[in-house]
Parts: C-alpha cells; sequence; structure tokens
C-alpha cells in the first residue's frame, strides 16, 4: 500500500488556514491480506482522497468529507490508529460538521482512549447539541472513567428531550447503581420495560436494583427472563459505518446481528452474500443454511449444509443440523446417520445427542435409545427432554413402574413440563403415552 | 428443543535478617520492579510452535508455577512449555551474613523425572496425597498430567492411576478442598472443544486471517476430581452438578464467597457468562453468578474472561473478585458486600478505566509496596492482532505491556506502571504469571510467561523498605500447606488485614502459599487469628514481623 500512504501524504501537503494546525499524516495499515473487496474499497476511498486533495475546486468540507469517509472505511475495517488520524483531519478542514469528532470519538473508544473519547464527543456536541446519540455515547465515555455525576448529567439532559428513551434511561439506572441507590435504579429500569418490553437487556441490571433492594425473589424473577446485549439510541451515522464492509466476515456479523433480532430473511440474505465473498467457507454456508431453515426454506437449507459438509465432512454442526431436516420428513435411516456422524466428531454434542436417542425412539429403537438418554442425564441430569424421552423408551420396553418413577420424578423435577403429568395419567389409564 | 489457617513460632532460617536486608543489602530505588530471568538463570524461552495458521491453542499458553518442591524454603520455579518441554528451575538463594543475597536457578528438569508429554497449558500446585510434599498437575492441549512429588527432589507421573488425565483442553486448574475431608480435590477448568483438525479459520471482519474467538466452537465441561484418599481421584463432575453448566473456561478461583465456612468456586469464562458455585455442603454446587453479580457487567454483557483473583481489595474482611477481560472491556472488579452478593466496582474503582487499553491475563492483588493495601499486577498480551505492531513488521503483533495498578486508598487506583521501573516497559505477549517472595526478602515477586518469548522475573525492590508479617500455614495433617486458610492480620489502632492461603488464580498458574502482608511503618508485632479450612479458628499473638513464621495447626490459643 505504498501508493496509499503517498497519495495521502500528498494530501496531508495540503495547506490549512495559517491559524490551524497541520493534517496529520496517515499511517495506513497494512491491507495486503485483507479480503480483495475490502482492498477495492479503501483503494477507492484513498482515491476519493487524493482527488479531493488535488483539487483547486475541491473546498475544505469537500476535503473533510473524503477523509472522513475514508476513516469510517478504516473504522469499519478496525483500523481505530488510521480511522482517528483521519476524522482528526476531517475535524480540522470542517470544524462546523458534528459528523467528524462524533466519528472521532467513536474511533476514540475503539483505541480504549476514553478521556479522547469524551472530549470529541463533547466537541460533537457542541457542533450539533441535543444530538441524543452523542449525548447517550458521552454518558456512556463518563461512565466508563467512574464519573457518575457527570455521566447522570448528561443522560438527564438526553432524558429530557427523549423521556421513553430506554438506552438513556438504562444509562441513568446504571448510574444510580454505581451509586447504590437502588431504589431509583429500579425506577429507571420499570420505567424503561414499560415502554419497550422488548428491552431485555434491562431485566439484569433491573435485577441487581432489586437485590440492593433486598428483593431477592423479584431479582431472581428477572433473571429468568431472556436477556440481551445493550443497544444504544437511533444512531444513523453509526449504523452507516455498520454496513459499510463488503466482506464475508461482515456480511456474517451483520446475519449474526439479524438473527438475534429474528429477522431470519435479512440474516439469510447478509449470509449469502457472505457466502459470494467467500465460497469456500463451510461455517458461512452452514450459517446460511440455518438462516434459510428459520425462514422456512428447507430445502435451501438442506443444500447449504450439504455444502458445507462437502467443504468439511467433520463439521459436527452441519451433521446435526442435516439430521433435524431429515428427521423432520420422517427420512429417519438418514437422519440417524447424520446424528452418529455428528457425535462421531463430537461425543459431547448434547443436542445432537437428543435427537438421535428421539429419532431412535421414534422408529421403534427404544433399546438403542436408552444409552443415549442415560448418556445425557448422567452429563446433564437437568435436561427434561431427556428424562422425558428416557421414561417413554421405558414404557415402549414394558418397563413400565421404571418410566412411572421417572415421570413422577419428571414431573417434579420441571413443573413447567406438563408433558410429564400428562404422561403420568396415560400410564395410569393403560393408554398410549408414546 | 428445551435444552435449553502453641503458640510454637518457627522462624524460617533462610529468613531472619530479612529486615536488615532491605535497609544494608540495597540502596533505596526509586523503582518498584527489577527483571532478571537471565541474570539469575532463568534462560526459558516459551515455543508455541507457530504455524501461521492461526491454530487457536498457539495462542492460549503458557502458565507458570512457584513451587517450593524440594522444601528448602525458598520458591522454585515451573515453567510450562507449549511445543517442547516444560522445565522446573531449582532456587539456589544464597543469602549472605550481612543479609545480601544472590539469586540463582539451576535447570533440575532431567533430574527430577518430569517428561511433560503433551502441548503444556497451564499448572496447579498441591500436596495432593498429603505427604508435606507439593505436586503438579499439568493442564495440556491434550491429555493432563498429575506428577506425585517424591520428596527427594524427584517426581512420578502417576496421571494413570490417579485418574485425572481427562482430556480435551484445559488451561486454569486449582486444588482444592470442597469437602473438607483434609484432603485437596482438583478442579480443572476446560476452554473448548477444538483440535488441529477440527480447525476453523477465523478472520477479523476485513478479511484478513487470524485467531479465533471461543465462539467459534463448542465449550467443553469442565472437571471436579474428589480425592480418594489412595492416590486416585474420581471424576463428581456430574453428581457435583456442575456438568451441565459449562462454559469457556479460562481462570478459576476457589474461596469462601458466602461466609459460610466452605469453599466455593468463581469461574472465569471467555465470552460467556461468569460462574459462582456455590458449595451446598453435600458435594454439590450451585451456579450464583447472575445473583451475585459477577457474571457479567452491570449493564449485562458476558466479557471475555481471563485471569482471576480473589482477595480482599477494599480491606472490608470479605474477599472481592478481579477479573481480567479484553482489550475495550476493562478488569472487572467484584466487591462483596454480603454472602455471595458482589457490586461491580470496576468502573468506581478505576480499575477498569485504567486497563480498557490491554487484553489482560494473569493477575494478582499483592502488596507491592507493602503499604497494607492490596495493589493489582497484571499481565497483558492480545488475541488478536494489534495493527500498529503488525506495521513494524513484528511476525507475532500481539505484545503489550504489563500493568500495577497501586491502590491509592478510598476505593481508588493508579496506574503507576510509568514509575514501577524497566520491567514494565517490556512489551511481551503476558499470559501466565505467578506470584511469591522469591528471593525471600519480604515482598512479592512475579513470574511472567508470555507467550512465544522469554520468561520474565520481575524482583520487587520496593515491598520490604516497609514493615511485613510473614506466614506459612501447615496443617495438623502431615504438615502441608493450608490452602483456603484466612489470616486476620490484627493491628494496633488499625483495620485487620485478611489474607488468604492460596496457590490459584492469576492465569493457568500457581502462586506461592504463603501469606505476606504489608504493615506499612507500623512496627508492632500484630496478633494472627488463623481460621483453618476445617472451620478450627486458632490465635496467636505477637507475631515476628519482617521475617516468615510457621504457624501450625492445633498449636495456637
Amino acid at each position: 500500500m505504498v501508493a496509499v500512504c503517498a497519495s495521502v501524504a500528498i494530501g496531508c501537503s495540503f495547506k490549512t488556514p495559517a491559524a490551524a494546525p497541520p493534517l496529520r499524516p496517515i499511517v495506513m495499515p497494512d491491507l495486503s491480506s485483507v479480503a480483495e473487496s475490502v482492498r477495492d474499497q479503501a483503494r477507492a476511498r484513498e482515491s476519493a482522497l487524493t482527488r479531493a486533495m488535488a483539487s483547486p475546486q475541491a473546498t475544505a468540507p469537500d476535503r473533510a468529507a473524503a477523509y472522513g469517509e475514508f476513516g469510517k472505511l478504516l473504522l469499519a475495517a478496525e483500523y481505530g490508529d488510521a480511522a482517528e488520524t483521519c476524522f482528526g483531519n476531517a475535524e480540522l478542514l470542517a470544524p462546523d460538521d458534528m459528523r467528524w469528532p462524533y466519528y472521532h470519538g467513536h474511533a476514540y473508544r475503539r483505541k480504549a482512549q476514553p478521556a479522547k473519547a469524551e472530549a470529541a464527543f463533547e466537541r460533537a456536541l457542541a457542533r450539533q447539541p441535543g444530538n441524543l446519540a452523542a449525548m447517550y455515547w458521552l454518558g456512556e465515555t463518563r461512565l466508563d472513567q467512574g464519573r457518575t455525576d457527570a455521566a447522570a448529567s448528561v443522560f438527564e439532559q438526553a432524558l429530557a428531550i427523549d423521556p421513553r428513551s430506554t438506552s438513556i434511561l438504562s444509562g441513568l439506572g446504571r448510574v444510580d447503581l454505581a451509586r447504590k441507590d437502588y431504589a431509583s435504579a429500579a425506577a429507571r429500569f420499570e420505567q424503561a420495560l414499560a415502554i419497550d418490553p422488548g428491552a431485555t437487556f434491562i431485566h439484569y441490571p433491573l435485577a441487581m436494583a432489586y437485590r440492593g433492594l433486598g428483593n431477592l425473589a423479584k431479582a431472581e424473577a428477572e433473571l429468568r427472563q431472556p436477556r440481551a446485549a445493550a443497544t444504544s439510541p437511533a444512531d444513523p451515522l453509526m449504523q452507516d459505518v455498520a454496513r459499510l464492509l463488503d466482506s464475508a466476515m461482515a456480511y456474517q456479523s451483520r446475519g449474526i446481528d439479524a438473527l438475534r433480532r429474528n429477522d431470519a430473511a435479512s440474516a439469510a440474505a447478509f449470509f449469502r452474500r457472505a457466502t459470494e465473498l467467500d465460497p469456500s467457507s463451510a461455517s458461512l454456508h452452514h450459517r446460511l443454511g440455518t438462516a434459510l431453515f428459520l425462514s422456512g426454506d428447507a430445502s435451501g437449507a438442506t443444500r447449504e449444509f450439504e455444502e458445507a459438509l462437502r467443504l468439511s465432512p467433520q463439521l459436527a454442526r452441519a451433521h446435526y443440523s442435516l439430521g433435524v431436516i431429515l428427521a423432520s420428513r420422517r427420512q429417519n435411516a438418514a437422519a440417524i446417520e447424520q446424528f452418529t456422524a455428528a457425535l462421531r466428531t463430537e461425543p459431547d454434542y448434547l443436542e445432537a445427542r437428543l435427537a438421535l436417542a428421539d429419532v431412535l425412539r421414534g422408529v421403534g429403537r427404544a433399546r438403542d435409545a436408552v444409552p443415549h438418554y442415560e448418556e445425557i442425564l448422567h452429563r446433564h441430569p437437568e435436561v427434561a427432554d431427556a428424562e422425558l424421552g428416557y421414561a417413554m423408551s421405558l414404557v415402549i420396553l414394558g418397563r413400565r413402574e421404571e418410566a412411572r418413577a421417572r415421570f413422577l420424578a419428571g414431573a417434579r423435577q420441571h413443573p413447567d413440563r406438563p408433558e410429564f403429568a400428562d404422561a403420568l395419567s396415560h400410564l395410569s389409564t393403560g393408554s398410549d403415552t408414546r | 428443543m428445551r435444552i435449553p489457617w502453641v503458640w510454637i513460632v518457627l522462624p524460617l532460617a533462610v529468613c531472619s535478617g530479612c529486615r536488615a536486608v532491605a535497609d544494608v543489602g540495597r540502596p533505596a530505588s526509586s523503582i518498584w520492579f527489577d527483571e532478571r530471568a537471565h541474570d539469575s538463570g532463568l534462560t526459558f524461552v516459551h515455543a508455541n510452535g507457530m504455524s501461521g495458521r492461526f491454530y487457536f491453542h498457539e495462542i492460549m499458553g503458557p502458565g507458570a508455577a512457584l513451587i517450593d518442591y524440594d522444601n528448602d524454603g525458598d520458591l522454585d520455579v515451573f515453567l510450562v512449555q507449549g511445543k517442547g518441554e516444560s522445565r522446573l528451575y531449582r532456587n539456589d538463594l544464597a543469602v549472605q551474613p550481612d543479609g545480601s543475597r544472590t539469586l540463582r536457578f539451576t535447570d533440575v528438569t532431567t533430574q527430577s523425572g518430569i517428561r511433560t508429554t503433551g502441548y503444556g497449558m497451564g499448572v496447579a500446585t498441591g500436596d495432593f496425597d498429603n505427604d508435606g510434599c507439593v505436586d503438579l498437575y499439568l493442564t495440556n492441549f491434550g491429555r493432563n498430567q498429575l506428577y506425585r512429588n517424591n520428596c527427594d527432589g524427584t517426581f512420578s507421573d502417576v496421571t494413570g492411576r490417579s485418574g485425572t488425565a481427562g482430556s480435551g483442553w484445559s488451561v486454569s486448574a486449582a486444588f482444592v478442598d470442597y469437602d473438607r475431608d483434609g484432603w485437596l480435590d482438583l478442579f480443572v477448568g476446560h476452554y473448548v472443544s477444538y483440535s488441529v483438525e477440527k480447525n476453523t479459520p477465523c478472520f477479523s471482519l476485513s478479511g484478513r486471517p487470524d485467531y479465533c474467538s471461543p465462539n467459534a466452537y463448542r465449550p467443553e465441561q469442565n472437571r471436579l476430581y474428589h480425592n480418594n484418599h489412595d492416590g486416585t481421584f474420581t471424576d463428581v463432575t456430574t453428581t457435583a452438578g456442575l456438568a451441565g453448566n459449562f462454559g469457556p473456561t479460562l481462570g478459576v478461583v476457589a474461596d469462601d464467597f458466602d461466609g459460610d465456612g466452605w469453599v466455593d468456586l468463581y469461574v472465569a469464562n471467555d465470552g460467556r457468562e461468569n460462574q459462582l458455585w456455590i458449595n451446598q455442603h453435600d458435594g454439590t454446587f450451585r451456579n450464583a453468578g447472575l445473583l451475585s453479580g459477577t457474571a457479567v457487567t452491570v449493564d449485562a454483557r458476558a466479557t471475555g474472561s481471563m485471569g482471576v483473583d480473589a482477595a480482599d481489595v477494599d480491606g472490608d474482611g470479605a474477599d472481592d473478585v478481579l477479573v481480567t477481560t479484553l482489550t475495550g472491556e476493562g478488569t472487572s472488579l467484584f466487591l462483596r458486600r454480603g454472602p455471595a452478593a458482589f457490586d461491580d466496582a470496576g468502573t468506581r474503582s478505576g480499575i477498569r478505566a485504567l486497563s480498557l487499553g490491554s487484553t489482560g491475563f494473569g493477575v494478582h492483588t499483592l502488596d507491592a509496596d507493602n503499604d497494607g493495601l492490596l495493589d493489582v499486577l497484571s499481565v497483558n498480551g492480545a488475541v488478536r492482532t494489534i495493527e500498529a505492531l503488525a506495521l513494524t513488521g513484528d511476525t507475532f503483533p500481539f505484545s503489550e505491556r504489563g500493568q500495577l495498578l497501586h491502590n491509592a486508598g478510598g476505593g481508588r487506583f493508579e496506574d503507576v506502571s510509568e514509575r514501577a521501573g524497566p520491567a514494565f516497559t517490556l512489551s511481551d505477549v503476558g499470559r501466565g504469571a505467578a506470584f511469591g517472595d522469591i528471593d525471600n526478602d519480604g515482598d512479592t515477586d512475579v513470574v511472567v510467561a508470555g507467550n512465544n518469548g522469554p520468561v520474565r522475573l520481575l524482583i520487587n525492590e520496593a515491598g520490604n523498605r516497609k514493615h511485613w508479617v510473614g506466614l506459612r500455614l501447615l496443617t495438623s495433617v502431615r504438615k502441608r500447606d493450608a490452602i483456603g486458610a484466612h489470616v486476620e492480620i490484627i493491628r494496633q489502632g488499625l483495620p485487620a488485614l485478611v489474607r488468604r492461603a492460596a496457590t490459584d488464580g492469576s492465569y493457568a498458574s500457581a502462586s506461592d502459599p504463603r501469606v505476606l502482608a504489608g504493615l506499612g511503618d507500623n512496627s508492632t508485632p500484630p496478633s494472627v487469628r488463623v481460621t483453618w479450612p476445617d472451620g478450627r479458628v486458632e490465635r496467636w499473638p505477637d507475631v515476628p514481623i519482617d521475617r516468615y513464621t510457621t504457624l501450625e495447626e492445633g498449636t495456637g490459643r
């Protein structure tokens, strides 16, 4: 990338106004081993920067934009040092544009420099007061440094602007937790969940607030709720960065995020693009297959799982996934083959062993299923499905008293699983429990 | 699928006059630690066998152990090798009549009988057979090894008979008497289900080949082995309740976290929720990680947890938990506020912000300057390519500097690495770290095990400028180190210092089981109250300062 360095150096010779500090040279990362598609993106943005710096018609904001766009790509590609330089230069060239100090702040966060990040977000807010995303990240950056009062101040200002922001309420709740003001924290978190019950990242800090108040029952109830990682307020500028990188891994990352949002169709599209960029990745084909299956396209999923296994015959999770589809189609012999192959590579693959046992039981091979259930229950006595399947297998084998004891034990251990009581009832009446 | 620690005080000969040594033997120096590995004969260089194909196991080792294997009163060094054989170095410490001392290590691996056979990851120490000689458990990428100390300077590989070989990939392990029967059991933390054959190429977001995150593989089940008192162990993982809930474990520390007198287990997982296994007194454990507040950060993020330590950081008498993590996450400090209940104080203490820029591995709370307050030393090293290093042509661009965070009091820490000495200007791929008083001069030294680089020996030059008390705690049974004992050092007019006798914690490493507590400028001999692992409590008044004293269970008041 000598050309890139040289051309950017040209950019740095650009004369800034006499009072302004000089632009800093970008020390370019070694892009020789990155994906070709990303190199192309870097070349394009480098060229745009070179052109902007060389063009007499280009205004300072134009040149700032060229630095900024290059910086965004570098930020997306996890090159924090080079990105930070770009945004610094952009700030010098367009001191009124909020975007560049905002991105500059994120570059400093990426470099784990919270004090510099804080200053950058403050500059962004000076240019665009009331920008919620900048206020949120300013608050977070202050919390990173243990400056709770300063964090609370900016979060409060943000809440005045958007009283329904769960992210801001969460920030204020975490300030209260740090101050050990558990009542206030609980109120904040409860308010956030009332606004958006889907903000599952609130459950854990709310549990900590309840625990601080001495209410362990409520704390434990919150801990039983599903949890996701915290989110920031709507952030179009950073979403732009998140969508920027054209690499298989970047698309994979977007696909995983989509799956976390239960958006299987979008996930499939992202994984599809990832496989186009890296067709040799068995893992990507498996992910695509999973997303397709969740989207209802079992045939497409089958093709992708088979491709994953062609590329990596020992990929246990692909064997398992393929087995699940085959079992759903009642192709039991083929399903048994796939689950067995998965276990051959990973003997402690719980899900595969349970699936194998269930299929074996389903085809009348209860005697073959029993050792698998026993293996699972030996290691994972808490797995209700294994307990249930084991007991049902015992029924099939005519070991009804043993089965009855297992159903009873299962009903006690898993009160949320009515199947145990139902099975007991059927067993008592002599009807088919299988 | 819904699977969802007589009053018979026995001064150790090697330590008499230690305080004088500090005054006479060495001029006052402004530095805290001096690096002396090579000068002292620790010439070990770790080789990770890197292939250029970013095999996952290459980046995760090694550990180190400080172990007085020959019972001569000084700490010897065991260093874990990746590709090649691990080495045992005998400490031939010489103390002159004037108190000055010469530190010299001799490689005794061959005569010791230790022949490591696997790709080494870590090491745990403990006298599992209660013969008064400390034994070695080696974790590997592959089958583990248990070496029994024959008490004659040699070891025997008893892995097969002991039943502790296991399989898969384990990193950190700890000897712990979880059932209080007087015999050390063994917890082995396993990482992920990985083999070279199953290697999955991993890439950065930009598509550059790099080492994988643990998310690329399934975690392996941890193991708990019960000591059968006859040289054998029984795998009780399932019956103990540990089988069904596990993550990619890298760190483990055993301590009584709920104050019931029974030892619990804190397990640090890489990218998954950490676990706090509370001892139920019946051979089983219950995970209280989430409710305890130590499983995730306050905003519900599971961190890339690596090294771990348990100690009374805030001086309230209850042990707290420290966990090192990935760059950008910051070291977690969980302060205990009640039985099995902790507050996340990483931010408030300043520790999180001070550590954001590094990937922490080995870590320990030590009183580096013997002022009575526990400081934090971590060794660091990245797990993903550091671009700035790659740009310089570094072929293994993962090195970072270690950090010394000084306890400034009032619950706040300050980074003193810059003035802690040249040792902290060295950049290594830090992994394991073992902590102990290697030169027996009354302050805590450090052996740093770097990945694919030379071992470092950080000799503390600062601590013994202050007064200190050193204790070796021995059980009544066969006089082995009383791992798990707690000591209250009761000072006149000052809060008591609570310390733990332990070898566990840090990362893949084993530390000095002795207790060393700084007393600052206070020269009044303290009284000591020991709570032994079996729950018995004894007291010794006026314990001598500035020297080591051996306290035997059953000889106190």
